[in-house]
């Protein structure tokens, strides 16, 4: 960005007036009539008892203090928490150790790249599908390994650690490739002369890694672990196609249990203060992403 | 051998190692697709003997994916193309007026914001909306909220390629004659295209991939997209493993078909701006 553009705006006399409020509104008009408007309604909805999706009577907070005497609210905040920190503390260790392994020009590396990020680009409901394939205790993949090598084949989806280590694993296939690329990017945008100074004094690759490219990439790798993980926090489509949250509670994760709540047991305004608790805890990773994200331009 | 074959010789494991772990899953699910009942369930056979296409046209004979199929294809192309159209023009709003109260400032990182905010947690209010306009199971509800949802990451990467552009270029060309409009369109847009192609790739995968409001908002094939057809058959057929790895092929081949021919832009697109 050169330092004239940006901070000079037009202000324009006659149909310029007009002009950019007509083509600002229509954006406006959808994004406060599909988004905020909702958004209003729900928490409205959440201060309210329903009864066959019908508001019965307003309870104030009771919802929200109803939340936190829910052994089931809880359990499944713990169980996002766990999911969380370890899928995207494994994606990170990951995805960075693959951006370096792929900063190289070589040949074939576009390709290799390429085919890298492809797990991040199927559909997640088909990811679903995918690791079902996978972990299916008679016909999956890890049986037929088993079968082939002769051993008693792995029992997957049938408890709730393998469940739950099944469900981490399937993020880290998933997700891995978008650490990789925004740890790439940063890499490949890290200046040379700090590196070429490293190898003049002789510096070890490990040395060389913890003294720079560490440090230099922090901002890039707290922006890509923030954005991972407001998206992991409400995971839900694979979760619904692999396991729907069981055995038992063992993958119920926050999202499946509102989902829940309010499509199964229509408690509409429970359901709806227990999924604005989450969107808090969101706002403010996001709020904290996108400051980051604006002041790296 | 010299250090550098050794290294060299390890990088390639490396990569061939993560380049198998990646597509090992895939492949599987390609490979179960194509296996009959009978090998799938009996033989527990890691390659297919003898290739059968059954579970591909069971899919579209006996069930909708066809339906399926049109149905994502007309929702994404609709929606997306609404929203690059009505985001470039706030975006380029943003970047190059002075709004009241300055609010040029703040409206990209509020519709960032939005964006952010979990789906589910609107996904009640918004099904309560929809059904008293009329518009659950229909293309139009899936159309109007995955615009809406687009529109905002499409302000977002847009209004920063905008500011990219230096404004005397525009300025140059309305002092020979251009008029705002003219200036905008041979000036500011062939230079933010690939801005506009990037945000383009975003929106299309994640909208094809979609999965909560379609599985709230429709019903019936008249409006159901490819997850939802791959999902309910899921739901349905618990131990048909050749139909259910077929629909899993079928359901992510569109998208997968569309990356690799958009894949010189892909990078930019998945990172959504977050790195630039």
């Amino acid at each position: 960005m050169t330092p004239s553009t940006g901070r000079r705006t037009l202000r324009g006399s006659g149909l310029d007036r007009v002009l950019p409020y007509l083509m600002l509104g229509p954006t406006l008009f959808l994004v406060l009539g599909v988004i905020v408007y909702p958004l209003i309604d729900g928490l409205r909805s959440s201060t309210g008892f329903f009864r066959f999706g019908r508001l019965v009577r307003s309870v104030g907070l009771d919802n929200y203090r109803q939340a936190f005497s829910d052994p089931a609210f809880i359990e499944a905040l713990l169980t996002t928490a766990r999911f969380v920190v370890l899928a995207v503390t494994i994606e990170t260790v990951l995805g960075l150790a693959l951006a370096l392994l792929c900063a190289r020009e070589v040949r074939f590396i576009r390709r290799i790249r390429t085919t890298l990020i492809l797990p991040m680009i199927v559909t997640p409901v088909v990811v679903g599908i995918v690791f079902r394939l996978i972990y299916a205790s008679d016909v999956g993949l890890l049986a037929s390994f088993a079968h082939a090598l002769r051993i008693d084949p792995p029992q997957i989806l049938s408890n709730g650690t393998g469940a739950f280590w099944g469900l981490v694993f399937l993020d880290v296939w998933e997700w891995t490739p978008l650490l990789f690329l925004i740890l790439l990017a940063g890499i490949q945008s890290m200046p040379v002369e700090p590196f070429e100074a490293a190898r003049v004094d002789g510096a070890g690759a490990w040395r060389t890694f913890v003294d720079h490219t560490l440090p230099l990439l922090r901002p890039t790798i707290l922006v890509a672990v923030t954005l991972r993980a407001i998206e992991a926090l409400t995971t839900f489509d694979q979760v619904y196609v692999l396991t729907r949250g069981g055995p038992g509670t063992s993958t119920q994760l926050i999202s499946i249990y509102g989902y829940q709540t309010f499509f199964q047991f229509q408690q509409t305004g429970y359901a709806a203060a227990m999924l604005f608790m989450v969107a808090l805890v969101v706002l403010v990773g996001a709020g904290f992403a996108v400051g980051l994200m604006r002041r790296a331009r | 051998m010299t250090r550098s074959a050794v290294a060299r010789i390890a990088w390639s494991a490396a990569a061939l190692a993560a380049l198998v772990f990646a597509v090992t899953p895939l492949v599987w699910m390609v490979l179960t697709s194509v296996k009959s009942n009978r090998e799938i369930t009996q033989d527990a056979s890691l390659l297919p003997e003898a290739l059968t296409l059954a579970n591909y046209v069971s899919l579209f004979a006996g069930r909708e994916f066809g339906a399926y199929l049109t149905n994502s294809i007309i929702v994404t192309t609709l929606s997306v193309a609404v929203a690059l159209t009505l985001g470039t023009m706030a975006a380029y709003v943003l970047a190059r007026f002075h709004l009241w109260a300055g609010m040029q400032r703040y409206v990209g990182f509020g519709l960032l914001m939005v964006r952010l905010l979990p789906p589910i947690v609107i996904i009640v209010p918004i099904f309560l909306v929809a059904q008293q306009l009329g518009l659950l199971n229909t293309q139009l509800g899936l159309i109007v909220v995955y615009a809406t949802f687009n529109v905002t990451i499409v302000v977002w990467m847009m209004e920063s390629f905008f500011r990219e552009i230096p404004i005397d270029l525009e300025e140059a060309a309305m002092v020979d004659g251009d008029t705002r409009f003219t200036a905008f369109r041979r000036i500011v847009l062939p230079l933010a295209a690939p801005g506009l192609v990037a945000t383009g790739i975003f929106a299309v995968i994640t909208t094809y991939n979609e999965f909560l409001f379609a599985l709230v908002l429709t019903s019936t094939p008249a409006a159901e997209t490819m997850p939802i057809g791959a999902a309910t058959l899921i739901g349905r057929i618990n131990v048909d493993w050749g139909a259910m790895s077929a629909a899993g092929v079928i359901g992510a081949l569109p998208i997968v078909v569309f990356s690799i021919f958009v894949q010189k832009h892909l990078v930019r697109g998945l990172t959504m701006g977050a790195v630039k």
